[in-house]
C-alpha cells in the first residue's frame, strides 16, 4: 500500500511529516489543541532558522565578510556599522544610535519611491484612462475605455469630501458607489477563489502524494 | 426550529464537512470544467513565445513563499517548461527569503525533463535582500548586484551570462507574485516605469483584481490570476505540445468551480435565513 511504502525512504518519511503537520494545522477546525500549537510554533521556528540561514550564506558572507576580510574592502565597515546600530535598541544608553541607519533607510527609500510611485500610479494610470485616437479604431475598445473613464472620474468624486454630496454631485458620487461596490465583488471573488486554491493544494498533498490515491 | 432559523445557524463544522465532499469528490471522478483562456493568460504565453530562443534570457522572479505554493508553483513549472521546450534561456531569482528553496526545486525538478544545462542554459541568482535596490541595482549591472550566482559561482564564468549587463538585454520579465515585495509593489514603479522593461505577471488571487488597471494601460503584458490563471497556462503549454507532464492546476480546476458553486448556494442560503428571521421579527 502507497502510504505504507513511504515509510521505508527518506523521501517518503518527509511526506509522512508533511502530511500529519497538515493534519495537526486542520485540526485547528474543530478548536484549539496542542497539536495545532505544536504545528504552529514549528513552523515559526523552522522559518525563522531557514531565514538566518539564507540571510548568512546569500548576502552577509558574500557581501560583507569575504569583501571585508579577504579582499580587505575596508570602506564596508561603514555599511556593517551602520547595520550594527540596529541591534543597539537593545542596550538602552545606545538605543538612539539605532536613529541613524533608520534615517539613511527612510531617506533613500523616500527619495526612490516617491518619484517611481508617481510615475507608476498615478501619471501612467491617467494616461491608461484617457481617450486616444487609437481607441477609435475599434468600437468594443472605445465602449470599454469610455466604461473605464467615468469609473475613474466617479469614483474620485466620491472620495471627494470638500463638498457635501447633494444634488447632480451625489448622483455622479452614487455612480462611484456602484464601481467601488462592483471592485470589491471581483476582490472577494478572487479572494474566495485564493483560499479554496490553498486548501486544494493541500489535498493534492494528502490525497496524491500522501495516499497515492489521485496522480 | 423554524427554516430561517435553522438556515442562518448553520453549524460551521456542517459547511466545512459539506465543502470538503465538494471539493474532494472532483479529484476521483473529473469534470473537465476548465472554461475558456482569458486574453492576459495568453497575452503571456505569446510574450514568452516572442523571446528568442538561445539568445537573450527570460527573468522570472519567484516572489512567493510555500504558503502560495498552490497557486504560483504550477505558473513557474509551466512557464519554465514553456521556456526550456523553447530554448528560451531563463535567469530565475526571487525577492522572498522563503521563496529560494521552491525557485531552485522547480528548476531542479523541470530542467533535467528537457536535459538543460545549469550556467548555459539557465542560472539561479537566488535571493538578496534590499529588494528596490537589488533590482534598481540590476537596472545598472546585473553582475555588480550579484557577482555570484546562489551557488556562489562568478557569474562572469557562467556561459549564458557573457554579454547580460543589465535590463536592456532582459527582452521579458515575469514576477510571480504573492504581494508585497512583488509585481505591484516593486517591479512595475521601479523596474516597468523606471527602465521600461517589459513585464508579465502571475498573482495569487488575492491580488489579481488589483493588477487589471496595469494590464489595460500597458504596464503589464500578460497577467496569470491565482490558480485559474495557472491552469489557463498549463492548458496553453499542453495545447502547442510543449509538455505532456502532470497538470496540477487544470486537475484542481474542477475542485475550485463546484467549491464556488457550494459557497455561493451558502451565501445564498445565509441570505434567504437572514431575510426570513427579520421579516418574522418585524
Amino acid at each position: 500500500m502507497h502510504v505504507l511504502q513511504l515509510l521505508t525512504s527518506a523521501q517518503g518519511i518527509w511526506i509522512w511529516i508533511g502530511a500529519l503537520l497538515t493534519l495537526f494545522i486542520f485540526s485547528f477546525l474543530f478548536g484549539d489543541n496542542p497539536l495545532y500549537k505544536f504545528a504552529e510554533h514549528l513552523y515559526v521556528g523552522l522559518s525563522v532558522g531557514y531565514m538566518i540561514a539564507i540571510y548568512y550564506w546569500n548576502f552577509f558572507k558574500p557581501d560583507l565578510i569575504d569583501p571585508l576580510f579577504g579582499q580587505g574592502r575596508i570602506i564596508l565597515i561603514i555599511p556593517a556599522l551602520l547595520g550594527i546600530c540596529y541591534f543597539a535598541v537593545f542596550i538602552q544608553k545606545l538605543a538612539w544610535t539605532v536613529r541613524i541607519p533608520m534615517g539613511f533607510v527612510l531617506g533613500w527609500g523616500s527619495g526612490v519611491a516617491v518619484p517611481a510611485i508617481l510615475q507608476a500610479n498615478i501619471i501612467k494610470q491617467i494616461q491608461g484612462s484617457l481617450i486616444t485616437t487609437q481607441m477609435l479604431a475599434r468600437w468594443d475598445t472605445l465602449v470599454w475605455n469610455l466604461i473605464i473613464l467615468v469609473g475613474v472620474i466617479t469614483t474620485v468624486v466620491y472620495f471627494f469630501f470638500s463638498r457635501e454630496q447633494k444634488g447632480a454631485f451625489k448622483t455622479i458620487s452614487n455612480i462611484g458607489i456602484v464601481y467601488i461596490m462592483i471592485g470589491f465583488g471581483a476582490s472577494f471573488g478572487y479572494t474566495v477563489m485564493a483560499r479554496v486554491s490553498l486548501l486544494l493544494g493541500r489535498l493534492q498533498f494528502l490525497l496524491g502524494d500522501w495516499l497515492g490515491l489521485i496522480r | 426550529m423554524r427554516l430561517g432559523e435553522a438556515l442562518a445557524k448553520i453549524d460551521r463544522r456542517v459547511v466545512f464537512a459539506f465543502l470538503a465532499v465538494v471539493v474532494i469528490v472532483p479529484f476521483f471522478v473529473p469534470l473537465k470544467i476548465l472554461g475558456s483562456v482569458s486574453p492576459p493568460a495568453r497575452q503571456l504565453f505569446q510574450a514568452v513565445e516572442e523571446v528568442e530562443p538561445e539568445s537573450r534570457p527570460l527573468l522570472l522572479s519567484v516572489d512567493f513563499d510555500p504558503q502560495s505554493m498552490p497557486e504560483l508553483y504550477p505558473m513557474l513549472t509551466a512557464i519554465l517548461r514553456h521556456a526550456f521546450a523553447r530554448n528560451v534561456r531563463v535567469m530565475v531569482m526571487g525577492l522572498w527569503v522563503t521563496g529560494v528553496g521552491l525557485g531552485e526545486q522547480a528548476l531542479n525538478e523541470i530542467a533535467p525533463e528537457y536535459g538543460k544545462e545549469y550556467g548555459a542554459d539557465y542560472v539561479f541568482l537566488g535571493w538578496k535582500p534590499g529588494f528596490a535596490a537589488v533590482v534598481l541595482g540590476m537596472g545598472k549591472s546585473i553582475p555588480e548586484t550579484y557577482p555570484t550566482d546562489h551557488y556562489g559561482t562568478p557569474l562572469e564564468s557562467l556561459p549564458m551570462m557573457k554579454g547580460i549587463r543589465n535590463f536592456n538585454q532582459v527582452p521579458f520579465a515575469i514576477s510571480l507574485s504573492a504581494g508585497d515585495p512583488g509585481a505591484l509593489t516593486l517591479w512595475i514603479p521601479y523596474v516597468q516605469s523606471r527602465f521600461g522593461q517589459k513585464l508579465g505577471t502571475g498573482m495569487t488571487a488575492v491580488s489579481a483584481a488589483d493588477a487589471y488597471p496595469y494590464l489595460q494601460s500597458g504596464q503589464l503584458t500578460g497577467l496569470l490570476g491565482g490558480m485559474k490563471g495557472a491552469a489557463e497556462y498549463e492548458f496553453l503549454i499542453a495545447e502547442k505540445g510543449y509538455t505532456e507532464a502532470l497538470t496540477p492546476a487544470i486537475q484542481a480546476m474542477d475542485s475550485q468551480s463546484m467549491a464556488h458553486l457550494a459557497i455561493i448556494l451558502l451565501i445564498v442560503l445565509g441570505n434567504v435565513g437572514f431575510l426570513l428571521t427579520r421579516k418574522r421579527r418585524k
